[in-house]
């Protein structure tokens, strides 16, 4: 059941997915990550982004890594994550879906130009 | 400020959401709004933060479930016992199977109870369904009208004759009350001797309710002959007339000879053809075998006090068979009832119904649909139309050779019907204590009868067992009208007025306003 849930993925937890393929953040810097790369149209909430975390924490395609200082944000201790390679095979594969999918609109001449 | 209500409005969020994630909700909303200063992007982040409450918090209270599983596992009290929610899993298979068969055996336990076990139906048959069912119906307690009705169409229905849902009881129908109206008729007065052994009360009726069920019987040949033999032995026993019964005994043992009886394996069906068999001799609408699918006790039952309640009840719900008591138009009393019922029981209320018509210039009784009952009651209801106790019938009972005297009791103070013109309104159903309160007036003069000639049966009946199932209802006793010397046995009782049953009531009141204007 808790599978389901991420199949197909939701838009909020790809884009989790996608913002820790560099490097590991704090549910802050993910939200900023994920708002900064789709140019400020996703803003995830607290609620959105911590039950995403939750979800993709418990399929383990995220953990949870050490507590640590964040020197940007003062001296506050927050718990930062990482993309297991399972959450990055998976942020693949939707990825891939995506490409396939953005072939066929070209194909049938929905989506005009060349690759992005 | 802000911040305190954002820590406010996550507690909308399920418990185990808050405890895992409201720190960092709440330090989210803290960086955020560090962040992104000034009007426009503290609305905006608040319009995020609306937008965002919309959509997760109804989402995290469908994921409960999950969350409630894992959140114990993320947060382990060290050393401090507590309580997990182990929910992660399925049951095991054979948990599952186990659980299963216990469900199923206990469901079908109730049934398989309540079906086999040999006492136990009778009782939640009788529960279910008070009034005796067919196989019961040989020690069927009188009923109210409707009842009657039904198990008159049942009786029909089960002889092989056909008869309409509006014709309640045809000629050459035993009903079962007749057994015990008329084993009632024998009790009747107080120069009787007690009954004997034999002889069963009305009361004695629903003791059957607790007797074992045998299911059908399948009837073998020796089977037949025993029940045939019974039939035989109590006929010449009891039978009010020797020498029909010698006819009948010997009818019986040629039908059997010639081969009549084999087909026969029913019990009830058996029972049918017995009966026929005797009536073609005697033509006695009272005789009859009956069969009971319930076993019938060795010794007839003593009525019990449940027996007695029952009864009570049973009346008091009918209102005693009651069922019009009006004053029609030209102050006409016309009263309506089913049965002439045990005064014991009903006194009360047959003083009530003639109090209430007191005052009326004539009586109609509507016995249209009577078929019979307690001869005690009759002669209290004809108490009514007299000044002086008087004379209504003999009852001759072969077995005892005694002759009881049938009176009407003094006459009731107060009473102003005493020369009052009265009608009793017959139909061909009009059976039994019904004929006999129509015959006894008629005879006495005393009464105009108005409808059809009776169904004409005069004889009382007491039951006897022939064997587990079978039942014989013999009559053993003949009323003798003090003055016609003679009864209404296969004659029915001629009306004065021969008019349809369902245009008696229409000439009754016309004859009575007729009357009274030339008075």
């Amino acid at each position: 059941m808790p599978k389901r849930k991420l199949d197909p993925l939701p838009s909020a937890a790809f884009q989790i997915l996608l913002s820790l393929a560099d490097e590991d953040l704090h549910g802050y810097g993910i939200m900023r990550h994920v708002a900064e790369q789709t140019d400020g149209r996703m803003r995830l909430g607290p609620g959105t982004l911590y039950s995403s975390i939750q979800t993709l924490l418990e399929e383990k395609f995220i953990e949870e890594v050490d507590l640590r200082d964040d020197i940007k944000l003062g001296q506050e201790r927050r718990r930062y994550y990482r993309l297991t390679s399972a959450g990055r095979k998976l942020a693949r594969s939707e990825a891939e879906r995506l490409a396939d999918l953005l072939r066929v609109a070209r194909t049938k001449k929905i989506l005009r130009g060349d690759y992005v | 400020m802000s911040e305190k209500i954002y820590a406010w409005l996550l507690r909308l969020y399920p418990p185990q959401f808050r405890e895992a994630y409201g720190a960092e909700a709440l330090q989210l909303f803290r960086d955020r709004a560090r962040d992104e200063k000034g009007f426009l992007p503290s609305l905006r982040l608040w319009l995020d933060l609306v937008a965002d409450l919309a959509i997760s918090v109804p989402g995290e209270y469908r994921s409960v479930q999950p969350a409630l599983i894992r959140t114990p596992a993320l947060r382990p009290l060290d050393g401090l016992p507590s309580f997990y929610v182990q929910e992660s899993e399925l049951p095991r298979l054979g948990a599952l199977l186990f659980g299963g068969m216990v469900s199923l055996v206990a469901l079908c336990a109730v049934p398989v109870l309540i079906s086999d076990v040999g006492n136990y139906r009778p009782l939640v048959t009788s529960v279910a369904q008070p009034q005796p069912t067919a196989h019961e119906r040989p020690s069927a307690f009188r009923r109210s009208a409707p009842q009657a009705r039904n198990d008159v169409k049942e009786q029909t229905s089960a002889s092989g004759q056909s008869a309409t849902a509006a014709s309640p009881l045809r000629p050459g129908d035993v009903r079962p009350s007749d057994f015990q109206s008329n084993s009632l008729a024998l009790l009747g007065g107080s120069r009787i001797p007690q009954p004997q052994a034999h002889q069963t009360k009305p009361q004695d009726a629903t003791s059957t309710n607790v007797r074992a069920v045998d299911g059908d019987v399948k009837l073998d040949a020796a089977q037949r002959q025993r029940v045939i033999n019974g039939a035989i032995a109590n006929l010449k026993q009891y039978y009010v007339y020797p020498g029909v019964a010698q006819k009948m005994a010997d009818a019986l043992l040629a039908h059997e000879k010639s081969g009549d009886d084999d087909a026969e394996t029913d019990g009830e069906a058996f029972a049918d053809l017995l009966t026929r068999q005797m009536r073609d001799v005697s033509h006695d609408r009272h005789l009859g075998v009956v069969y009971s699918r319930v076993k019938t006790p060795e010794r007839p039952p003593v009525p019990t006090p449940e027996d007695l309640a029952r009864y009570r009840k049973d009346m008091a719900q009918n209102n005693c068979t009651f069922e019009k008591i009006e004053i029609l138009p030209r102050n006409l009393g016309y009263l309506k009832f089913n049965e002439f019922p045990d005064p014991p029981v009903c006194r009360p209320t047959v003083v009530a119904a003639m109090n209430r018509l007191r005052h009326v210039d004539a009586i109609i009784f509507d016995l249209r649909d009577n078929h019979g009952g307690s001869p005690r009651m009759v002669a209290l209801i004809a108490t009514y139309l007299f000044d002086h106790p008087t004379h209504l019938n003999d009852m001759y009972n072969r077995r005892e050779n005694t002759t009881e005297q049938s009176w009407t009791l003094p006459p009731v103070p107060g009473n102003n019907l005493v020369d009052k013109p009265a009608y009793v309104l017959t139909s061909a159903s009009t059976f039994s204590g019904a004929e006999e309160f129509g015959y006894d007036l008629k005879m006495l003069k005393r009464a105009t009868l108005v409808g059809e000639t009776t169904a004409g049966g005069a004889h009382p009946v007491s039951r006897h067992r022939i064997n587990d199932h079978f039942m014989i209802g013999v009559p053993d006793a003949r009323p003798i009208n003090p003055i016609s010397k003679t009864n209404w046995e296969g004659t029915g009782v001629e009306p004065d007025v021969k008019v349809k049953a369902a245009d008696a009531l229409e000439t009754a009141e016309k004859l009575a306003e007729t009357k009274l204007q030339k008075k």
